[in-house]
């Protein structure tokens, strides 16, 4: 009975468990990692970057966001939206065709892969027949053509890759059709590019490696004209009233043919220029004209840069009229293209969109001077390289505007423009509260970034380098472009790999959402603490040092020397201002830091020890040493470590050397020794080879290295010396395995100002396994966490029961254990590492919400192991509730970059530049929820020609369908025939895969 | 070892070296005395026993408490000799009916385990009672390996248990990764695994003679390996490291041990197939042995033999806070095994040091053959530790540094101990 009841017992929580807990990955924040391809649809407005992982992502308005992967691990080359229609068809370095459509599903859309496609070539022919090079999606929305290394042009029809063979155009056909005295019928090479006329639909330009362009008419299969450039082609544009083709050429020249016109004047170059031409020059990749309404048209191109003084340079030169600018981007560019006003996307010239390897860089062009505009999303987080992140939850409207207006003031050289990329609904519902996403960056800045919502904003940036001295003056090198200098050019884009001194950068970061309080320490010891300030000011900071060795003998730091800070008054921009610096003794990385805004506290440790700092008197409280006398490596800094690997490594050669001469000279006589000698070497030098990876087995002790490193520091309120007063207290763990809790005396309120802060020792816990302490929770009464400092005075959290007793967490990397104060004595434990060899990387305390009842949740451990697995511990028994695996165990770099919020989510580095975004929790969950409508292709165009495609793209839902599908046909009467046609014919019968999606998903 | 018993001397002596003796024997007492210097011989001392208690045609076990609450076997001169010479104040004797015997009481427990164990003894539970071999366990040597198991497991594996706080050497061994063939339903199959790559010579695992190069390691305190990195089990194994159990296969199946006398003829040359294969169907077997069978390896699964040490400060109230260091003089070390008596020192600490309780914190007994030895040698170490702590301002770590019993002066960092920020330390 007893055991029944049990039984019942644990399925109620087995189902609790499944209403409080449940795991997934939302949404990747950031910038692609190694994009490769670029595709915009102007009637969708969308954007699409293909990746070199065989990842295809789009991106509309701010928050509408898709994501799909190639099942092969190939690079994506190439991205053609189909005109007017929402599929698009991905080329992936395998020469494998894929067609993805935007998929109507419960109201939302979603990215899915509905068909894949491989040319076959006749049997026997070389692979280079059919590995496409050149891929021209026709405005029909029916063809594909696809141009080959073979120099053929296959037809495909979509989406259903039908090879359309009778319509192929063979190598032979344009052979036979070029007239012989051009160049004497020379190997014309691969298909490098395909154009349609934008004007006559029937007519394309195929261009071939070598130069030759023949404009070939689909309909009478026959070539219309020839134009023969001599050098090799890079790319070909057809200008929009179809008059002139643009070619673009290695030699870095491009050329501008009249189409069409007299028989006689066919082969004439109308206009040949090499733009930064006399000395030799790099390859046009691409070249872009675009008419204006009035006035000059635009002309892009990409390259063409003289090879021997700018061969290095990525930029994109824009030439209107007389304004002729070279856009020097950060990285190479893989791709771009101009967006378009007006409402069909014809008018003129509004956006440049270049994807360069590290961002997106979208400038103004209707806006004097070209002004860069602001991305909502795809912003490279690495813009410099993020060395550490902090997530607050909940932030206050008032700091979140302070802050939004900080950032502002920064952006004021941003364009004022919208966001010209706007296709989509975000049908997401407002986020429930503000979250904040702080990222610390090898250069010292300390980047803000709204992460409440799907699309990862940054809000504001913070650098800390102006505080100190740096090699770099932040006055030079930001204006280079001096008058009249050839290629006129401007740098553009924020990536910015290189830091000026790696000291700057910044390890931990702590923010008190309520006081705006910010505490910030780096690489060089230094911990600034800020705070928020709305107008620019001009103040020292102020520093102190603080010895953590404590006069302890024989030590000697062989790292790197503290910053020098700026003892002179330093103008600070509005936002976070310093106003203290403390700076430890030796300048050792900060390990570990944490702020209490209510006591005004600041706890900092190294791998020396740690020391609790006085922010509103500007005083040292106390410092701990927590260095072990044999632990030589702590002392000397992290320079004399690679040094003492090459060094025993320099040694090891040494001694074989040495036994080799001393042997020689001992018994140079004796032939057969030395061989002996050399034999054994050899064995030796081959067991060293062969000696496969080994482990140690080894119990921890004492001295081994880094005990005495600060992993974590806590501040609580809690019982510490007898069960009937609470005292401020403050904690810290410790490498080796031991957490030192300090007792602190703050003076009354009213003398908080004048009469000094003091702390003694109170306990010492060596946690027999040793292993490293990472995270340190009091409980209260009830067994929850004990609030955050403020949260309690703000009335945003249940204050903490301080009548029954309290308990210690403390999560070790093998283990989580739990202790009774203030009497220590173990109470409960978890092993982790005994059981399973896994061990903690990250832990965090979370709050989980049910998703049945509003007002059901728990708090529990969130945990991140070595094997990347994420593990939920309740609180206070420790017991595990759920386990998941979430990163794979040797991406290294992103379970060191996990953090978890206090709502049970997470971020880790995918890549350098992308966060994912997971979630543990059933009640707070970010992911996108978007719609993606298909274009109605329906405003007569008064150039471009009529196309009868996408009317027969009918949205989702029977009624509204057939209402839509009235009106476009009543539209169509008015304009052409064969639209009618074509809605009829889809109306009858011959309905698109698109229509039977929407109707199955109405009927499901 | 005193060896010199005259057979003439009467067992009872009155004079000052006399011990007392509590003889129990069912709900029966007995008591009377003994010589501490010259006890005599076992069988004498038998003799009395069953003289005193009445028992007759019937064979008894004798057993004493010893110092640390274990109980023990009195079964030969030397340990009844060791006995009787450690006995203080009082001599517990505990006396079972040969058949009643439940073996594995013996030795295994600490005080509190063994309070329920005498209850046990006469409840005579018989679902933890199974055959046990007859050794004598003198408690002044120190395990510091041992075949487990032996029952439960192929006779091509074998069980080590090495003992940490046993032994004043390192642990020293090495692992690697490497493949092994087992046999499957499609065949033999190639299946990866680890073994034993490196013996240190002068090491724990070298010289216990049970391990050797190219071992398979199967298991780790009961958990398997198969499908665990390399780094999983040295991280296991380095976590487990204070009581380590593995199981292995070993490469030499010459030495094994032979339960059934079928297999004579082949001295356990048991197929390496045969013992592959049947091993993962046993391992759920030993798992469940392990919950009623082998319930020393259970228990040490289960309990916190690492107690953590806990040094609190003498705290005033805050308001007093300015004279209490000069209060804390005295310094009290005990051990919070609950029935432990708390061992006094008179040392007293500087009064610089605030430092003034040590204890050792474990919410579960210590493991009976560790507990005693490690109460043995810590209990000493405090009183050395003194002078080191009036040099050293208190800090734990020199505690510990001079607590800890083995002397090895490895650098090898534990893997992944420090590598977590990685821009902080770079290897």
């Amino acid at each position: 009975m007893k055991r029944f009841r049990r039984h019942a017992h644990e399925s109620q929580r087995e189902r609790l468990k499944q209403e409080l807990f449940h795991f997934n990955k939302t949404v990747e924040h950031g910038f692609p990692h190694q994009p490769s391809a670029l595709g915009y649809s102007p009637s969708l407005q969308l954007l699409a970057i293909g990746t070199r992982s065989g990842a295809i992502k789009l991106y509309g308005a701010p928050g509408v966001e898709f994501m799909g992967l190639h099942d092969e691990n190939a690079a994506v080359t190439q991205v053609h939206f189909m005109p007017h229609q929402v599929e698009l068809v991905t080329l992936l370095d395998d020469n494998s065709l894929h067609m993805w459509t935007l998929r109507g599903h419960k109201g939302i859309s979603e990215l899915l892969e509905i068909g894949r496609f491989m040319l076959t070539g006749p049997p026997g022919a070389p692979p280079s027949v059919t590995s496409v090079t050149a891929v021209l999606a026709h405005s029909s929305g029916e063809l594909l053509l696809l141009g080959t290394e073979g120099g053929h042009v296959f037809v495909v029809e979509v989406p259903g890759f039908r090879e359309l063979e009778e319509r192929n155009i063979s190598l032979d056909q344009i052979t036979n059709s070029i007239p012989d005295d051009y160049l004497g019928r020379r190997n014309l090479e691969h298909v490098e590019a395909l154009v349609e006329n934008p004007i006559n639909p029937s007519q394309v330009v195929i261009g071939y490696g070598r130069g030759l362009m023949v404009i070939w008419d689909l309909e009478k299969k026959n070539a219309v004209q020839h134009l023969p450039a001599t050098q090799q082609l890079e790319s070909m544009w057809w200008t929009e009233d179809g008059s002139h083709i643009l070619s673009s050429h290695s030699d870095g020249s491009y050329c501008r043919w009249r189409v069409g016109g007299p028989e006689e004047e066919e082969e004439e170059e109308e206009k040949s220029d090499i733009p930064y031409g006399h000395f030799p020059c790099k390859a046009i990749s691409k070249i872009v004209q675009l008419p204006t309404e009035e006035g000059p048209p635009f002309l892009l191109f990409n390259g063409g840069m003289p090879r021997a003084s700018y061969g290095d340079r990525h930029c994109i030169t824009v030439i209107h009229g007389k304004t002729h600018v070279a856009l020097d981007f950060t990285s190479r560019i893989i791709d771009f293209f101009v967006i378009r006003s007006g409402p069909q996307h014809t008018g003129d010239p509004s956006a440049l969109v270049v994807l360069v390897e590290e961002e997106v860089v979208v400038i103004d062009l209707q806006t004097e001077g070209w002004p860069v505009i602001q991305t909502p999303y795809l912003v490279p987080l690495h813009s410099s390289a993020i060395t550490c992140s902090h997530h607050v939850s909940a932030i206050p409207l008032k700091l979140w505007e302070r802050i939004i207006t900080s950032g502002e003031l920064q952006n004021a050289h941003y364009s004022k423009k919208p966001w010209p990329i706007m296709g989509g609904q975000n049908l997401a519902p407002d986020p429930p509260q503000r979250d904040l996403l702080l990222t610390g960056h090898e250069d010292g800045t300390v980047r803000f970034w709204d992460a409440s919502g799907v699309c990862l904003k940054p809000m504001y940036t913070l650098r800390t380098a102006t505080a100190f001295h740096t090699d770099a003056d932040p006055n030079d090198n930001m204006n280079p472009s001096a008058e009249g200098e050839w290629p006129p050019f401007r740098k553009v884009g924020c990536f910015d790999p290189y830091s000026d001194d790696p000291r700057l950068g910044i390890q931990k970061i702590h923010l008190c959402k309520y006081s705006g309080h910010l505490a910030v320490a780096g690489t060089a010891g230094q911990i600034l603490m800020l705070e928020p300030n709305d107008e620019a000011a001009e103040h020292t900071v102020e520093t102190k040092v603080v010895d953590l060795l404590q006069g302890q003998e024989g030590f000697r730091w062989k790292g790197h020397t503290r910053l020098n800070v700026r003892e002179d008054p330093v103008e600070f921009p509005a936002g976070f201002q310093p106003f203290t610096l403390v700076q430890c003794q030796p300048p050792a990385v900060v390990t570990a830091l944490s702020l209490h805004s209510e006591w005004k506290l600041v706890a900092f440790g190294t791998s020396h020890g740690f020391g609790l700092f006085d922010y509103q008197q500007n005083n040292n409280v106390f410092v701990r040493c927590t260095l072990n006398p044999s632990d030589q490596l702590a002392l000397e800094g992290p320079l004399s470590r690679v040094k003492s690997i090459k060094k025993s490594l320099r040694q090891s050669f040494r001694r074989i050397r040495r036994s080799r001469v001393s042997l020689r000279k001992h018994h140079a006589n004796n032939a057969a020794k030395i061989q002996e000698a050399n034999a054994r070497m050899e064995a030796e030098l081959a067991e060293m080879e062969l000696a496969p990876v080994q482990r140690k087995i080894e119990a921890r002790s004492s001295d081994d290295s880094f005990t005495g490193l600060v992993r974590t520091l806590y501040f609580a309120d809690t019982f510490l010396s007898d069960s009937t007063h609470h005292t401020p207290s403050l904690w810290a763990g410790t490498n080796g395995g031991c957490v030192f809790a300090y007792m602190i005396r703050l003076p009354a309120i009213e003398h908080r100002a004048d009469e000094p802060v003091t702390a003694q020792p109170a306990k010492e816990i060596q946690l027999m396994h040793r292993a490293p302490v990472l995270g340190i929770v009091v409980l209260d009464g009830h067994g929850a966490p004990l609030p955050e400092p403020l949260e309690v005075a703000h009335d945003l959290a249940r204050s903490p029961d301080m009548q029954a007793s309290h308990h210690v967490v403390v999560t070790s990397e093998e283990q989580f254990k739990v202790f009774t104060l203030p009497k220590v004595s173990s109470k409960m434990k978890l092993k982790l590492t005994a059981v399973d060899g896994s061990r903690v990387r990250r832990v965090g305390v979370a709050w989980f919400g049910s998703s049945r009842t509003e007002d059901y949740g728990e708090s529990g451990l969130v945990v991140l192991t070595n094997q990347g697995d994420v593990h939920v511990v309740s609180l206070p028994h420790v017991k595990m509730q759920v386990h998941y695996p979430c990163i794979r165990r040797e991406d290294v770099s992103g379970i060191a970059s996990c953090v978890f919020t206090r709502q049970g989510q997470g971020f880790y580095l995918i890549s350098p530049s992308e966060f994912e975004r997971f979630s543990l929790s059933t009640r707070f969950l970010v992911e996108p929820h978007c719609l993606v409508e298909p274009p109605f292709h329906s405003a007569p165009l008064s150039q471009h020609q009529p196309e009868p495609d996408g009317a027969h793209r009918i949205p989702q839902d029977g009624e509204e369908a057939e209402s839509t599908a009235r009106s476009i046909m009543e539209h169509a009467l008015l304009n052409d025939e064969k639209v009618l046609q074509e809605i009829q014919k889809s109306l009858e019968g011959d309905q698109t895969s698109f229509l039977e999606n929407s109707m199955k998903s109405a009927v499901a | 070892m005193n060896r010199s018993f005259n057979k003439s001397q009467p067992l009872r002596n009155p004079n000052c070296n006399a011990v007392e003796v509590k003889s129990k024997y069912g709900a029966e007492f007995r008591r009377f005395s003994l010589d501490r210097v010259k006890p005599g011989k076992f069988e004498e001392f038998y003799k009395l026993i069953l003289h005193i208690h009445r028992i007759a045609n019937m064979e008894v076990l004798i057993g004493y408490a010893d110092v640390h609450g274990d109980l023990l076997p009195i079964n030969n001169d030397d340990n009844f000799c060791k006995a009787v010479s450690t006995a203080h104040p009082l001599l517990r004797i505990f006396i079972q009916k040969q058949e009643e015997v439940d073996f594995s009481n013996f030795g295994n427990n600490t005080l509190t385990r063994k309070k329920k164990a005498v209850v046990t003894l006469r409840n005579s539970d018989i679902n933890r009672k199974r055959p046990h071999i007859r050794i004598g366990m003198p408690q002044d040597f120190r395990p510091v390996s041992s075949i487990i198991d032996v029952d439960i497991l192929p006779e091509s594996h074998r069980r080590v248990r090495l003992f940490r706080h046993g032994s004043e050497k390192p642990l020293g061994f090495y692992i690697r990764d490497g493949t092994s063939v087992r046999v499957t339903p499609h065949g033999l199959e190639k299946v990866p695994g680890i073994f034993i790559s490196r013996m240190v010579p002068g090491g724990l695992a070298e010289s216990t003679g049970l391990l050797a190069v190219n071992d398979e390691v199967l298991e780790v305190n009961g958990i398997e390996v198969t499908g665990k990195s390399l780094d999983q089990v040295t991280d296991m194994m380095i976590a487990n490291s204070h009581n380590l159990i593995v199981t292995v296969k070993p490469v030499n199946q010459r030495n094994n041990v032979v339960r059934s006398s079928r297999m004579s003829g082949s001295s356990g040359q048991s197929s390496d197939s045969g013992g592959s294969t049947g091993y993962p169907s046993l391992s759920v077997a030993t798992v469940r042995e392990m919950s009623s069978g082998a319930h020393s390896y259970h228990d040490d699964l289960e309990s916190d033999e690492d107690g953590d040490i806990v040094i609190e400060s003498n705290i005033k109230r805050p308001s007093q806070r300015s004279n209490a260091s000069p209060a804390s003089n005295a310094s009290r070390t005990h051990h919070q095994t609950p029935t432990a008596p708390p061992v006094r020192t008179a040392s007293s600490s500087p009064p610089s040091r605030p430092v003034s309780v040590i204890s050792t914190a474990s919410f579960q007994s210590q493991t009976s053959l560790n507990g005693g030895s490690h109460e043995q040698h810590t209990q000493p170490l405090h009183h050395s530790s003194n002078p080191a702590l009036r040099h050293s301002n208190g800090s734990l770590h020199k505690i510990l540094s001079s607590l800890k019993t083995d002397p090895r002066h490895s650098l090898a960092l534990p893997k992944g101990g420090v590598e977590e920020d990685g821009t902080v330390i770079t290897l």
